[in-house]
């Protein structure tokens, strides 16, 4: 008797150990919901949401939308982001709103600039 | 104690006029053509009477690898983003329009400095100066065409 409980109490208890993230799983989230906390545990690279990038720049993730020079044959080998590739550009530029504008004379006051692409 | 307040009320709207006179939000408007191909980086910037680089307004495209393309104004600052830290936004695509309200020192019109626009996207030629313009009150509300990737270019005061 007390060998079938605990056979019952271990296939139970397995149960719950594989049942409840794959149910968690079931339920992924939509946007602006929580993860589920089990399905959290058991994701994995490939099943996590999409990836968002920092920068808003969908074309650019297609291969740039940049002529690139044919004497710049070394170009490809730069595929850091941030554009750190031995020019004289070192780092990224700070977005609109998140610094104000440079201070070159050309703007008033430090008020960001406001933009829309239609 | 009420004749100072209002004193330190007059002195401060009198304080105020000025900057208020000095500031000047204009609106800078380019629409591009359908040329067809991928997003276009856009880079605008003033010069002064001498042709000399003053400094930038606005950068579509935020990959610095790019920017050497947006050759006029490369050559002007060496690709430097501190030139254009918390004035870059996305590029733009073909046959969009992209609008940027800046709030531009008075001094810059009529004192013969002129907007340049470079552009360039990606398997397609650069146009540096794909518009020059000269920053004038009077030339503010009309259309300007542009040389390869922009079809019309205005800027409203």
């Amino acid at each position: 008797m007390s060998k079938t409980l605990t056979l019952l109490l271990a296939s139970a208890a397995m149960t719950a150990a594989i049942g409840l993230p794959a149910w968690s799983a079931l339920h992924a989230p939509g946007q602006g919901e929580t993860i589920a906390p089990l399905a959290a545990l058991t994701a994995t690279a490939n099943d996590a949401r999409p990836l968002i990038l920092a920068e808003n720049d969908d074309h650019e993730d297609e291969g740039g939308s940049v002529t690139r020079r044919e004497s710049n044959d070394d170009e490809g080998a730069c595929e850091d982001d941030d554009g750190n590739c031995g020019t004289a550009a070192a780092a990224a530029p700070a977005p609109a709103g998140s610094v104000p504008p440079p201070q070159n004379g050309l703007f008033d006051n430090g008020t960001a600039p406001k933009v829309q692409v239609k | 104690m009420m004749k100072s307040l209002l004193a330190a009320l007059a002195l401060s709207t009198a304080l105020s006029f000025p900057a208020v006179a000095m500031a000047k939000p204009v609106t800078l408007s380019a629409t591009l053509r359908d040329y067809g191909g991928n997003n276009a980086y856009l880079a605008v910037y003033v010069t002064d009477q001498n042709n000399n680089y003053v400094g930038s307004l606005w950068l579509a495209g935020s990959r610095t690898r790019y920017f050497e393309h947006l050759s006029g104004w490369y050559n002007a600052t060496g690709g430097d983003s501190s030139q254009i830290n918390g004035i870059t936004g996305a590029s733009v695509g073909s046959g969009r329009t992209l609008e940027v309200t800046l709030d531009l020192k008075d001094a810059l019109f009529d004192a013969g400095y002129k907007l340049h626009i470079d552009a360039a996207a990606e398997n397609m030629r650069e146009s540096p100066n794909d518009v020059v313009v000269p920053l004038t009150a009077a030339g503010a509300g009309k259309p300007v065409k542009g040389r390869r990737y922009i079809s019309s270019f205005t800027y409203k005061m």
